[in-house]
């Protein structure tokens, strides 16, 4: 399900922040000075509520714009990017795709048609060009098949149903754009379990094949089983970084932000 | 060619129908798909057809009549095309009220320019001297033959949308409509895209101004009012603002009644027809428009059916 442009990979890319800072009214929600991201093959991002972790993934993915600081993207195949001065629009085409924490859905718009609307090259995408439908389709649908095939998905010809399905259809859809860097935000929220592992197979499937990811989740048990490194967010800054193990031994912090049974 | 059978008053009721239709048909790619809802129809349409207008009878043209009409219509169309793309760039980041606000200030904008801008336009006494780019006889039978050649633009225009609906592109648009931040997440330039397809649609608005100038063949700022948004809204919403054929079965019912039905077969007094009927209608489309949006938003049509149409497409 990984396509070779992955495989041939050798080297992680790696995305820094330097310096990022963001407030809202006043109130600073975001100050890192220096994180990098992507030194592992799957990193985890944790932290109670309000410390900052979905507006990082946001400034990352510079659907909301910094104060101050830079964050750049680095990769062997593109050199080093700064992300931070290009649109929202400029990050998938790049290899930097997010997930949504909150369920996002095209809603006239059927399972297919999400699918087909995410490898749709913009080439295509022109009001001249009348006669593509089947060029895209062709070229896809093997690859969009094997996605709705391992999550059972049944009739593309449907519209997303559930929110589980909708929050599918959304992981399923930055999947599909094959990226170099992944962030998922609360991917297993929301998802019956059995979909939940399935997810997880594919992250570690697209990590081995050199994608770097990065996960926010509040389910712990998917951060110690599947991370290879987690970072501790507090207070808008990151104050904890090692292995999950690491993590678990700083039972102090982690119990003061977490509560008890969760370490 | 003997045309008794057909009545002056059909030619202009069914002219009427096919312009708004037409209309319809654009505002449908610019409301139905991408959701920018266009109160400035008019403003590209006048635009179109006053360019045409003082390019073709101020220009002292060293060939053909026709070539010399071409030229006109193609230059009405691209500066409607350029009209749309600079309002497009303003408005494409406001959020609904403001594209209304914008649209329809910039449809007051072309009016107003229309009246004053006297040198060039003629202000309100009009600019006369346009003709049809042919002459087979009578009066009527040339505008026989422009009904019959508006309706074909006007039918390609329609198979043009139908298209849109079964690309790419269209699936784009649709996206952008339903949900512009996550399409821009999966590498969408959503604005570059919004302002391109309001310039497409702006521009034929301009064709469609241009060609409905011909056949008054006097061009006045009385037909540049706020009526021709209205009608083509009106038709588009009441047949379906999300279904290729809403603009058409809209057109049909709406126009096609009052400028043909009412104006022709009822048995009206005489008085009534130069104030009394045109206020008429006036009330009568808002009152469907809202009966039509408290009973049945999306229309007679309904909404876009994506999983039918892409089973037929895809030949599943």
């Amino acid at each position: 399900m990984v396509s070779e442009t992955q495989t041939a990979t050798l080297t992680r890319p790696q995305i820094h922040v330097q310096n990022a800072v963001k407030s809202f009214n006043g109130r600073v929600v975001v100050k890192i000075d220096d994180l990098v991201l992507g030194d592992q093959p799957i990193e985890g991002l944790i932290g109670p509520n309000g410390a900052g972790k979905t507006t990082l993934m946001r400034m990352i993915m510079h659907s909301t714009s910094l104060d101050t600081g830079t964050i750049s993207f680095r990769n062997e195949s593109v050199g080093d990017v700064v992300l931070s001065d290009l649109p929202t629009h400029w990050m998938a085409p790049h290899g930097v795709v997010k997930s949504n924490q909150v369920i996002m859905d095209f809603d006239k718009l059927t399972i297919l048609d999400s699918m087909l609307l995410s490898v749709s090259q913009a080439k295509y995408e022109h009001p001249h060009r009348i006669f593509d439908e089947k060029t895209v389709y062709n070229s896809s649908i093997e690859h969009i098949h094997e996605y709705m095939e391992f999550f059972e998905l049944g009739d593309p010809y449907r519209f997303a149903g559930s929110a589980g399905e909708k929050k599918l259809l959304d992981i399923i859809r930055c999947l599909l754009l094959q990226p170099r860097f992944l962030l998922l935000d609360e991917p297993t929220a929301g998802l019956p379990e059995e979909v939940t592992s399935k997810v997880v197979e594919i992250v570690r499937e697209l990590a081995t094949a050199g994608t770097a990811i990065v996960i926010v989740e509040h389910d712990l048990n998917v951060i110690w089983n599947l991370c290879d490194e987690v970072h501790f967010m507090a207070e808008g800054s990151v104050v904890l970084h090692g292995s999950p193990e690491e993590i678990r031994q700083h039972k102090t912090v982690v119990e003061k932000y977490l509560g008890e049974g969760h370490v | 060619m003997n045309l008794d059978w057909l009545h002056a008053f059909l030619i202009s009721g069914l002219f009427s129908v096919v312009v708004i239709v037409g209309l319809g048909l654009l505002l449908h790619l610019q409301l139905g798909l991408t959701r920018i809802a266009n109160f400035g129809v008019v403003g590209f349409f006048g635009i179109g057809m006053y360019s045409f207008g003082v390019l073709f009878t101020k220009v002292d043209w060293p060939f053909g009549d026709l070539w010399a009409f071409l030229i006109s219509l193609a230059f009405g169309t691209l500066v409607a095309g350029i009209a749309g793309l600079l309002i497009g760039w303003l408005i494409a980041d406001l959020d609904e009220d403001g594209v209304l606000v914008g649209t329809l200030g910039f449809a007051t904008a072309v009016f107003i320019l229309a009246t004053t801008e006297q040198d060039l336009t003629g202000g309100a006494l009009g600019l006369g001297g346009l003709k049809f780019p042919y002459d087979i006889g009578s009066v009527k039978a040339n505008e026989f033959l422009w009904l019959v050649i508006v309706s074909i633009v006007v039918a390609l225009i329609l198979l043009y949308v139908q298209r849109i609906h079964r690309t790419p592109y269209g699936r784009l648009l649709i996206a952008i409509g339903a949900n512009e931040p996550l399409a821009r997440s999966l590498g969408k330039a959503t604005f570059r895209n919004k302002i391109w397809l309001f310039a497409v649609g702006s521009a034929g608005m301009g064709l469609i101004g241009a060609l409905f100038g011909v056949m008054k063949r006097f061009l006045s700022p009385e037909s540049l009012g706020i009526d021709v948004t209205l009608a083509a809204m009106v038709a588009l919403v009441i047949g379906g603002t999300a279904r290729v054929w809403g603009a058409v079965v809209g057109g049909f019912l709406v126009i096609g009644f009052f400028d043909i039905v009412v104006q022709s077969y009822l048995p009206l007094p005489k008085e009534w027809y130069g104030q009394a009927i045109p206020n008429l209608k006036q009330i009568v489309f808002g009152g469907v428009l809202i009966m039509v949006l408290l009973f049945r938003p999306l229309g007679i049509l309904g909404d876009m059916r994506r999983d039918k149409l892409m089973r037929r497409v895809h030949g599943e």
